[in-house]
């Protein structure tokens, strides 16, 4: 079992996609409670999202803002 | 972040795919250039030509032309040898890249003798395809169908080509599996697109080149629009990206409740470059091996989709031929896996290319590979990103949500992650810019010469070795997409997960940001120079 889990983690980890590790656990239950640093881990990346959009629109010559 | 303290910085270069994709394509693009020094070595290289059984009167297509070798048209020290090459060009151009490539699949340990021969028969199935492809009812258009004797033409250009060889891949992968598995060996789209993108490199690098053979004011603009390309690339990817993710991560965790490091591994792999983004976000938040496996799958599978529906809809439905780049930036966005995305680019090209001639009966003609770059350059900043979101993720996950005392994660972890075939394409492009810009004198008439002579080493490079990479990518991907993953009960929910998050968030998102970066950017007509 544990060769097995050896081989699959070797698989993925050169990205193989004909992965003997496709009959495995189940990774898809057993989903934990939504946690406050996800939701900081969420807001954070968009907004700096916006602040990157703003700062890009200013910035790039080619954006909407400059295109006549 | 386990055993990692042997790594150096160098480690991989000789037994890594991307490092590989470095060397064939840097390799041969430095071959071309000693054709500065008067001596062409890629002048061979085979490229397709329209053909039909029966070439009217004095008109075009013979069989006997069907391939030539590029020296026969570009080189300047050995056109006559190069012009008698003919379909001999086919077996010039496999023996020489059977031995790199074979140098290749030892130097990264495959099994040589399995490579050989997937390879060998990947190649010829190539060469038939893109024969096949190029049969002048798929591939001519209403302006130039009558020189063959025909009345209708699909207008498909070299895209047919790589429906094809789509079409071929597939039917092998998913109705001959023992034959599939067989070449697997040798089927590696990752390995060829990413060695089509670096002489990719090449054909940005070349445009002003070639457009400065029209005219001096041509050069300069496409060579500003490279640039333009590159910045508006990079502000739109990194928008993009920041809300790819959370807006994933977010659908998967409460509309679909699955686990945080699931929904973490399906976030990068829709969001990001499929399924390198999987292995590196699953390796940062240790996930088990089989989410990394089951989300590249996936990536892969769709990715066949995307390519199969979006350069349609983005030529015939919108933003059409009205804003090209819009729709090549939002392809670089949308499709998840280096190989799929720069065929859905240089499909998309193709189609584009033919719709605008047809709808202006000739009088816009754009040259080839822009549109392509505009969806390879999204998706080349996407890749570059891959290493930093592992990093921040592997950050998060060791210092918030499992807190393992006094583990330590690396900064060159960054390094390992970075996509080294991107490194390729900007030397390329890069240094055939500088050649433009120094010695030749931006373009200028008493600079011609030296200019006439990169372009003798570039065409081969730019335009047979990545159109043939490309080939090559469209089959292998075929081979590999095994259709039956899908309906396996294990990936259901992911596959909804995967629908939903792309085709009503990423692909809208992508085209909202597309158009804010690139609406307007205009695609030099170079009609008045080519008739």
């Amino acid at each position: 079992m544990e060769e097995k889990h050896d081989e699959s983690r070797k698989e993925a980890a050169s990205g193989s996609l004909t992965g003997t590790a496709l009959e495995a656990e189940d990774v898809l239950a057993g989903a934990e409670p939504w946690e406050p640093v996800e939701t900081k881990l969420v807001v954070w990346s968009l907004l700096i999202a916006a602040a990157a959009l703003i700062i890009g629109l200013l910035v790039v010559p080619t954006s909407i803002l400059h295109t006549p | 972040m386990a055993d990692l303290s042997n790594r150096r910085w160098y480690s991989g270069m000789l037994t890594q795919e991307d490092w590989w994709a470095v060397w064939l394509g840097v390799g041969f693009f430095f071959i071309s250039l000693f054709n500065l020094a008067g001596v062409d070595l890629v002048g061979w290289i085979t490229y397709p030509t329209k053909w039909v059984l029966y070439p009217p009167e004095g008109g075009k297509g013979a069989v006997s032309h069907a391939f030539y070798a590029l020296g026969k048209k570009y080189s300047v020290t050995a056109k006559g040898f190069y012009k008698g090459l003919g379909w001999w060009s086919v077996l010039w151009t496999y023996v020489v890249f059977t031995i790199a490539t074979c140098i290749g699949a030892a130097f990264m340990r495959w099994n040589l003798k399995r490579f050989f021969t997937g390879w060998t028969i990947i190649y010829f199935l190539t060469i038939a395809t893109w024969f096949v492809g190029h049969h002048a009812f798929i591939a001519a258009n209403k302006i130039n169908m009558k020189q063959y004797g025909l009345n209708f033409a699909l207008s498909l250009g070299g895209g047919g080509s790589f429906i094809l060889a789509l079409i071929v891949g597939l039917i092998i992968g998913n109705f001959f599996k023992p034959f599939a598995n067989y070449l697997s060996e040798a089927a590696k789209p990752e390995w060829y697109i990413k060695t089509a993108i670096v002489t990719l490199g090449v054909k940005l690098g070349y445009l002003p080149i070639k457009l400065s053979g029209f005219s001096h004011k041509l050069g300069k603009e496409a060579a500003s629009l490279t640039f333009d390309l590159f910045v508006a690339g990079a502000a739109a990817t990194i928008v993009a990206y920041l809300i790819f993710w959370p807006g994933v991560y977010v659908i998967s965790r409460k509309l679909f409740k699955l686990p945080r490091k699931t929904a973490a591994v399906l976030g990068s792999g829709i969001s990001i470059c499929g399924v390198s983004a999987a292995v590196a976000t699953g390796g940062a938040v240790r996930a088990k091996p089989v989410v990394s496996i089951m989300v590249s799958a996936l990536v892969v599978v769709w990715a066949v989709i995307e390519l199969v529906i979006l350069p349609g809809f983005f030529t015939h439905v919108w933003p059409g031929t009205n804003d090209p780049l819009v729709a090549g930036a939002a392809m670089g966005m949308s499709v998840k896996t280096d190989g799929a995305d720069a065929a859905a680019g240089e499909l998309m090209d193709e189609f584009m290319r033919n719709k605008i001639e047809s709808e202006t009966d000739g009088a816009v003609i754009w040259p080839s590979g822009i549109i392509t770059a505009s969806a390879v350059m999204t998706k080349v900043w996407i890749d570059m990103f891959i290493g930093i979101w592992a990093f921040v993720l592997a950050l998060v996950w060791v210092y918030k949500f499992e807190r393992r005392a006094g583990e330590k994660v690396p900064v060159s972890e960054v390094w390992h992650r970075f996509p080294k075939f991107v490194i390729g394409y900007f030397f390329c492009w890069f240094f055939l810019l500088a050649l433009y810009f120094g010695p030749g004198q931006s373009g200028a008439v008493e600079a011609m010469p030296f200019l006439k002579s990169v372009k003798a080493g570039a065409v081969p490079i730019e335009k047979g070795m990545r159109k043939l990479f490309f080939m090559l990518t469209f089959l292998s991907l075929g081979i590999i997409t095994d259709f039956k993953k899908l309906k396996e009960a294990q990936f259901g929910k992911m596959v909804w997960v995967y629908f939903v998050a792309l085709f009503f968030f990423i692909i809208p998102v992508a085209i909202v940001i597309a158009y804010l970066f690139h609406h307007g950017m205009q695609i030099p007509n170079i009609a008045g120079f080519v008739q």
